[in-house]
């Protein structure tokens, strides 16, 4: 990789360095992945920066994510309008949460807006029961369901609301040390 | 969605497609910019439209500056001017009860908004605070609730952000750096507070000298970024990126661990290596660059197996350092060199591996808490990291199995009976004794081999061929019981029954790590009682050892992955298929790897270079197991605990393992002779002899008298040591105390959490409960802030959430409160004043709640005097005429604007109470045959009257 980059400003780069966990390099490579993803709408020259968008259709097809159960919340939850269509500083955004170096509060939150499907800020059993049902291709009975979910309310909600708060949330984050290795996509 | 090919891109109607170019700021801002004045259905509209657009506009509000940022504020101002339009006026009044509110109540309002959740004090909790809130007042979609507060939130959000601001930028620039990082906030979000601390800062600078700041400025940017391209070149540097992103997209976490340690491992070792060859080799190699080697020894292959022979006076060995102090261009003591790296090598690795351990068992072990399990089965178990559509399906498969598995566990857990229990007893004491006797018989079998061993062997340089061979023995046996043993184990674990799956693995680490350690132990003693006396370079022939060791080990690994994989893969597919594709067993293997290493650590004093050779061994053994892994295992089916499994492996590593090692290189180096006839330490009656010799000589050159008096005083005598020790005894004592304080401390908030919940349901319920009760109230509370059009939208939206329900009350219940006041001044009934801002904003309602309805009575019983009409209709048409004649006379208010507006004031609530009064005898006795549109009705237009009368009566000031 040549030393001389004219996608970006050394502004810009200081600014993605600096509000993100990676490094030059790191940026650069996210930025052709990015661009692969439509070389025709992603100009090479992002220093007027430039109005682009990707949809959603093309964010979920990266191999990162193609498979991912909760591919569509995650885009929905790091892109700007909440449909799943991203911007460059989205996906940027998005891979930096989801980086080895980000700190566990940082993944919990957005943890937590990914399982939260109906945006109400509390994982309630509704929300529960959708995860469940993409972690297990819908093959649970409804009974197993209704168990699970109750068992997990159970477990992990401090304060008897029937429903986990980001409190209850992190609370159960911090005793679950492999989310930090597993709540993680490479790049 | 997964068969979307890039081939779509070459689509036409992709580059028409809206989405694309589309400009989100206008586009969501025209609606409103346009037409100004339909805040009523723009806003509306705008809302319904989804919870998301709407977060996702106040979202942007303070990305663009403050001037974008007041769009809403000064559009929505106007609206309650303009009272000329022809729609329903109740929304006029709507807005005026917004936008009246008295500066002090501002503070009380935000007060009440703050969620339970805001916590103060911590940057990031706070940031967080703000914007759950902004979550959680807007998702639901209720106009009038947003356009209420909405004016209150967007002045605390600036102060949120200024606040913010401020502390960022009293923080140091790296700290600055990780706290924006760390922000959960949109990447714009970020670069907008990032710029403000920049700009902050710079203009706080531009009042000190500006040449300094700005040098000062350019100094820290070029750092920065030298700091960034040297974070770019490690990362360049990095080892195996694509195949461990290959590995975890496949076989997930657990797996992927496996191939870290190895790296981690790996890396361990280049350290030693280069320390050892810069200081102890390259000095040697300058000095004697060939080694000499007797003339009828020749290289004849062998060697490269057993290390014997030509290598014998090499440096790869103890032997081939000599011990004489070179003077090239400067001094250089090989004997000290060569202590000192080995002592400061073992510290190094010493404290690096605390290190890691204490922070691993503390991320890992401490926190961790095994009663949540389905919690995080569900929440915390899927792997990101995956990648593979196979395996994904399968991880999928694995998660329903456990969670069935886990719920037929609890109900079959009470169900064991006594002779079931004494029979799982009578298992693991079987099994126990079993592995146990192995490898004390292991162990046993290879003291007597090294007996015999030792009896064959001559010590003379050049042993013939068969001899040299014969060497390989005892390597071979220890191999080939590391790698059959196990084995067995395996075999016991699976007529056990263990109820978790991490018990099986922990009975079966603790009889591998029993098994090694016999062996090492033996090894060990033989080396120091046989082999020291025996040979006259004793340490070279030790050194020799521990290479046949690591290279029969190496060898064995790759037998053992070619038979403990791919054979059980080929029986499993070909021959048996019940047993299916094997899994890849971290436990066994980190558990070589940890062998290996010790090793290695224990052979760094008898041979300098062995972690060269241990390099290569793990380089190979990387590749080796990538595509035995691909090839022949599959993944694995049991998500286990991967990071406590890694915690262990560490523990394990540092405990027996690496401790074991270092005390027998500390044995030897101040117990044993070193051998008189060749390397470094030769003629002193021990290595550490090295040390009070060059003491010695210190003294008497007299050039640095400080390191001598640090010697005598502090080194060797006995009482700093006895101060030490008593003093970490001391500390830790304390430490423990303090330890058992916090244990009592997270106890008592825990249980305060759970109090607080409880407090938190039973108030949620009192307030439904009253409101059940006292339906009027509430209908009355909540039409000041609502169209009637609206209602039925808020009806079903109220319902969702709990917490935005709990917000309206409130917010309602305070503006309900000041209007009591205003009223009861007006009326001339006393006020108690007291609206002490009480912490919790629940209780704060309860209160006001209470105190309202006090007062509700109250004027109920004085209002007894007048007449009260039978029906609902008169005090609908008195509301009316109320209201008629409020605006008459707020028309002509000029004249006596307090005594007019005071009457119609007392009026109008007069009309109210009378309305109440009527409607309230209707309701409570006969509910259900009676809803009470009527009384609800007149109400509402009660209400409407008032709302009107106090406009004009703001207005008339």
């Amino acid at each position: 990789m040549g030393n001389k980059q004219t996608i970006f400003t050394a502004q810009q780069l200081d600014s993605y360095q600096d509000c993100t966990y990676f490094t030059r390099k790191e940026i650069l490579r996210l930025f052709d992945r990015y661009r692969d993803l439509a070389p025709q709408l992603v100009p090479l020259d992002y220093t007027c920066q430039p109005d682009v968008k990707l949809p959603y259709e093309l964010i979920g097809s990266m191999p990162e994510l193609k498979d991912n159960p909760f591919r569509q919340r995650i885009a929905e939850v790091f892109s700007d309008d909440g449909e799943g269509n991203m911007t460059l500083d989205d996906f940027l955004d998005m891979f930096s949460v989801m980086s080895e170096m980000a700190p566990r509060d940082l993944k919990a939150y957005y943890a937590f807006k990914i399982y939260d499907f109906n945006n109400d800020d509390f994982l309630c059993k509704s929300d529960l029961e959708k995860t469940l049902n993409k972690l297990t291709r819908n093959e649970l009975t409804e009974d197993e369901v209704r168990m699970v979910c109750e068992k997990v309310i159970d477990e992990s909600d401090l304060d008897n609301d029937g429903r986990l708060s980001l409190e209850d949330f992190q609370t159960m984050i911090v005793r679950a040390p492999d989310f930090l290795s597993t709540f993680h996509i490479r790049i | 969605m997964t068969s979307y090919s890039n081939g779509g891109l070459f689509n036409p109607a992709y580059h028409d497609s809206e989405t694309l170019e589309i400009d989100r700021r206008s586009s969501s801002k025209t609606p409103l910019h346009t037409n100004p004045y339909a805040r009523g259905e723009g806003a509306d509209g705008h809302y319904s439209t989804g919870q998301i657009s709407s977060d996702d506009a106040l979202r942007r509000v303070p990305r663009g500056g403050w001037q974008e940022e007041s769009w809403r504020g000064r559009e929505s101002l106007p609206m309650g001017h303009i009272s000329t339009r022809p729609r329903s006026p109740s929304w006029q009044h709507d807005n005026h009860s917004t936008f009246q509110i008295p500066p002090d109540s501002q503070y009380d309002r935000s007060l009440s908004i703050r969620l339970p959740s805001t916590t103060s004090g911590n940057m990031t909790m706070r940031r967080r605070g703000i914007s759950m809130r902004r979550m959680s007042m807007f998702p639901n979609g209720d106009p009038n609730h947003v356009a209420f507060t909405e004016d209150a939130i967007r002045n605390e959000m600036e102060n949120e952000e200024q606040n913010l601001v401020k502390e960022l930028v009293a923080l140091s620039t790296r700290d600055r750096i990780w706290a924006i990082r760390d922000l959960p906030m949109s990447f714009d979000e970020k670069k907008h507070i990032r710029s403000q601390v920049l700009a902050f800062k710079s203009a706080k600078k531009s009042r000190q000298f500006t040449c300094f700041a700005d040098c000062s400025e350019n100094m820290s940017l070029s750092f920065r970024r030298c700091g960034y391209g040297i974070r770019s070149a490690r990362q360049t540097l990095e080892l195996w990126q694509g195949i461990m992103k290959e590995i975890g997209g496949t076989f997930g976490t657990s797996v992927l661990s496996y191939f870290m340690f190895l790296k981690w491992l790996l890396m361990f070792n280049i350290f030693s290596f280069l320390v050892n060859f810069g200081f102890i080799t390259i000095p040697q190699l300058v000095y004697r660059p060939w080694p000499n080697i007797s003339p009828n020894v020749s290289f004849r292959g062998l060697e490269i197996l057993t290390g014997a022979g030509y290598f014998n006076n090499t440096v790869m060995y103890y032997g081939g350092y000599s011990n004489e102090t070179k003077v090239h261009l400067v001094e250089y003591n090989m004997q000290l060199a060569y202590f000192f790296t080995i002592a400061v090598y073992m510290v190094l690795c010493g404290i690096a591996l605390i290190f890691s351990m204490a922070s691993s068992f503390k991320t890992n072990y401490v926190l961790a808490d095994p009663a949540s399990n389905s919690a995080w089965q569900l929440l915390c178990s899927w792997d990101f990291n995956i990648t593979n559509d196979k395996a994904v399906r399968q991880r999928k498969n694995n998660l329903r199995v456990q969670l069935k598995e886990s719920m037929s566990e609890n109900a079959q857990r009470e169900r064991l009976s006594l002779s079931e229990s004494l029979k799982h007893f009578g298992v693991y004491l079987g099994a126990w004794l079993l592995s146990t006797s192995l490898a004390v018989g292991s162990g046993a079998s290879i003291y007597y081999l090294c007996q015999f061993e030792q009896q064959r062997a001559t010590d003379s340089a050049n042993w013939s061929l068969l001899q040299e061979a014969e060497t390989l023995l005892v390597p071979f046996v220890v191999s080939l019981m590391n790698l059959v043993v196990p084995l067995f184990y395996s075999l016991f674990n699976k007529f056990e029954h263990y109820s978790s799956q991490r018990k099986q693995i922990y009975a079966l680490v603790v009889r591998n790590v029993l098994l090694k350690m016999s062996i090492l132990a033996v090894l060990c003693y033989n080396w120091m009682n046989v082999v020291a006396v025996k040979f006259s370079c004793w340490e070279s022939m030790v050194g020799q050892a521990l290479y046949r060791l690591v290279i029969v080990d190496f060898l064995f690994l790759m037998l053992g992955s070619f038979f403990g994989e791919f054979l059980s893969n080929v029986i499993g597919t070909r021959l048996i298929p019940r047993l299916g594709v094997p899994e890849f067993d971290v436990a066994r293997n980190v558990l070589e790897l940890i062998y290996a290493q010790t090793l290695a650590w224990i052979g760094i004093y008898f041979s300098p270079l062995l972690p060269a050779i241990q390099i290569l061994k793990f380089f190979i053994l990387f590749y080796l197991k990538k595509v035995s892994l691909t090839q022949n295992c599959q993944p694995p089916r049991r998500s286990g605990r991967a990071a406590q499994m890694q915690t262990i492996f560490i523990a394990l590593l540092f405990f027996p393992f690496f401790v074991g090692a270092v005390s027998m290189v500390a044995f030897t180096a101040w117990s044993l002779t070193p051998s008189e006839h060749c390397g470094p330490f030769r003629g002193l009656n021990s290595t550490y002899n090295v040390v009070e010799v060059w003491m010695v000589h210190l003294k008497e050159t007299s050039s640095s008298h400080w390191v001598v008096w640090i010697y005598q005083n502090v080194i060797r005598s006995e009482i700093f040591y006895f101060l030490i020790s008593l003093i970490i005894i001391v500390i830790i004592y304390i430490f423990w105390q303090v330890t058992r304080g916090h244990k009592l401390r997270i106890r008592v908030l825990r249980q305060q959490i759970v109090d607080e919940g409880k407090d938190k349901s039973f108030l949620l319920e009192r307030l439904q409960n009253l409101q059940k009760s006292h339906p009027d109230i509430r209908s009355k509370q909540k039409n000041p802030k609502k169209h009637s059009k609206r209602r039925p939208d808020d009806h079903s939206s109220g319902g969702q959430s709990t917490s935005n329900a709990i917000v309206q009350a409130l917010l309602a219940r305070q503006h309900f409160e000041k209007e009591e006041e205003e009223r009861l001044s007006t009326g001339g009934v006393p006020v108690p004043s007291d609206i002490s801002s009480i912490s919790s904003a629940l209780i704060q309602a309860m209160q006001a709640r209470q105190r309202a309805e006090g007062q509700e009575r109250n004027e109920h019983y004085s209002a007894g005097y007048y007449e009260s009409p039978t029906n609902t209709s008169s005090a609908v048409t008195q509301a009316m005429q109320a209201r008629q004649r409020a605006q008459v006379e707020g028309t002509d208010d000029a004249s006596d604007p307090t005594s007019s507006v005071s009457s119609v004031m007392m009026q109008v609530m007069q009309a109210r109470q009378r309305a109440e009064k009527d409607y309230r005898p209707q309701w409570v006795p006969a509910p259900p045959q009676n809803p009470a549109p009527a009384g609800s009705s007149a109400l509402i237009q009660a209400m409407l009257a008032r709302q009107q009368a106090q406009n004009e009566y703001d207005d008339g000031y």
